[in-house]
């Protein structure tokens, strides 16, 4: 049965094909880790880059994206068939740059990606930066990802 | 500028009628607890005039948030318990659910999104008057973001009809969206807000903050620093996604503001890190 889930902020969602996966950024980023063969894949709702002390992992790039992996590839996916895409990581319109807040959105993006890279997920896509709010969906039929964002719409294919 | 959308905004808020209402007592209520002499027995029982009020009221007063673990069975024991200031947010939710927990179509913001909004920047206000000596003051930054988009409902229709404008402003003029929307309409959420706040004869210093939360160092200084917690709540709350619309982070963040609230970069980084915490808080009241 096709359903859409909702991923919320520091969340990690799963879904088999048809289902979609969806949540809405500001300046988190959304990770979408798809298997083109298995037709499965994940998404996580990251708030900030790096973990420090001793919150949830799931709400750091560097925590979030090796439990997203990991629990992909305990359902049987494979990393060869495995890529990424990512969105979000906006910014404030105007901010002055001593206020280290407003930098969240681009470390986010970074971070997501120094991240994969060490664990082998090639990025395929990414819509990032500006300042746009972003709904993104994941679907798992094909692995796109579409986000709409200050009423428009933008398709991803590659997988 | 649009002159006959500008009319035609005109027109809506001269006409009181045609602005949201919210149950009279409830700005009564608002009003009893800024008079420092009032009884609380007066304000029992102005909120028993309003029986499906009172009824949800101590519904809300029991959830996790305002009662703090302790079991409330009437509207005494809810002011005695909690305090009075307490039970006025509490009335407040209640009476501003049905103006805020709507369909927003031109921001783009489905229905809820816009109340879970507006309940998480009250929430995250609080907080944040606590950690800067507000303490006494915390209802009021709770109050006044709980509202502070209210203008949004009634604009939502024509921003949908100009919203290519708009963002034509904001990135050609490099306009905030706020000040795009004045330019292109001939006025701002804000401003529609503080005349929806007119109609339900709130004190000035809620219309302060609904009037300036994108540009706090506008209003009087004796309010600025409220509004200027109201104005950092809401771009955290924005940053984390939640009630993010189709003008998305198209603000201002301010740094007069952040440096009046005196809070730390180090501060601010850990409201934002905590947003999951208090989105879990918000679903006692959403």
């Amino acid at each position: 049965m096709k359903a859409l889930i909702n991923v919320g902020v520091a969340q990690i969602g799963f879904a088999n094909q048809p289902s979609v996966l969806r949540t809405i950024l500001g300046s988190c980023v959304g990770i979408c880790i798809y298997d083109r063969m298995k037709k499965m894949g994940g998404m996580a709702h990251v708030l900030l880059p790096n973990k420090i002390g001793d919150g949830k992992d799931e709400k750091y790039a560097d925590t979030a994206i090796p439990i997203l992996i990991n629990h992909l590839l305990k359902d049987g996916c494979k990393k060869e068939f495995m890529s990424a895409k990512i969105a979000g990581g906006a910014s404030m319109f105007k901010f002055k740059s001593n206020i280290s807040l407003g930098e969240i959105g681009s470390r986010n993006v970074q971070v997501a990606r120094e991240i994969l890279q060490k664990h082998g997920i090639p990025l395929m896509e990414e819509d990032v930066g500006g300042s746009i709010g972003r709904v993104l969906d994941f679907f798992m039929e094909d692995g796109r990802m579409k986000v709409k964002a200050a009423g428009e719409e933008k398709l991803f294919y590659k997988v | 500028m649009l002159t006959h959308v500008k009319n035609r905004i005109e027109s809506i808020i001269n006409n009181i009628n045609q602005l949201p209402s919210i149950p009279e007592v409830a700005s009564h209520v608002l009003n009893m607890v800024n008079n420092p002499d009032i009884d609380f027995k007066q304000v029992a029982a102005e909120i028993s005039k309003d029986q499906a009020l009172t009824t949800n009221l101590l519904k809300l007063c029991n959830s996790a948030y305002f009662s703090k673990g302790k079991e409330i069975s009437s509207l005494d024991r809810a002011i005695v318990t909690l305090g009075i200031k307490e039970v006025k947010d509490a009335v407040l939710v209640i009476a501003t659910r049905t103006v805020l927990d709507k369909v927003v179509m031109g921001y783009d913001l489905t229905k809820g999104m816009l109340w879970q909004h507006g309940v998480a920047v009250a929430m995250m206000a609080k907080k944040i008057a606590m950690l800067t000596g507000e303490k006494a003051r915390a209802d009021i930054a709770f109050t006044g973001g709980l509202i502070h988009d209210v203008g949004k409902t009634v604009l939502a229709l024509f921003v949908q009809n100009v919203f290519k404008d708009i963002m034509n402003a904001v990135e050609n003029q490099s306009l905030s969206f706020h000040s795009a929307e004045k330019e292109i309409m001939g006025f701002d959420h804000q401003e529609i807000g503080e005349k929806v706040l007119e109609k339900w004869k709130f004190p000035e210093i809620l219309k302060d903050i609904v009037r300036f939360h994108h540009q706090p160092f506008e209003s009087s200084e004796t309010n600025r620093k409220m509004v200027s917690i109201v104005h950092i709540a809401n771009s955290v709350c924005l940053m984390a996604g939640i009630g993010i619309g189709s003008d998305g982070l198209f603000h201002e963040l301010s740094t007069e503001a952040i440096a009046l609230t005196g809070l730390a970069d180090v501060q601010l980084e850990s409201l934002y890190s905590e947003i999951p915490e208090l989105l879990n808080q918000t679903k006692d009241i959403v």
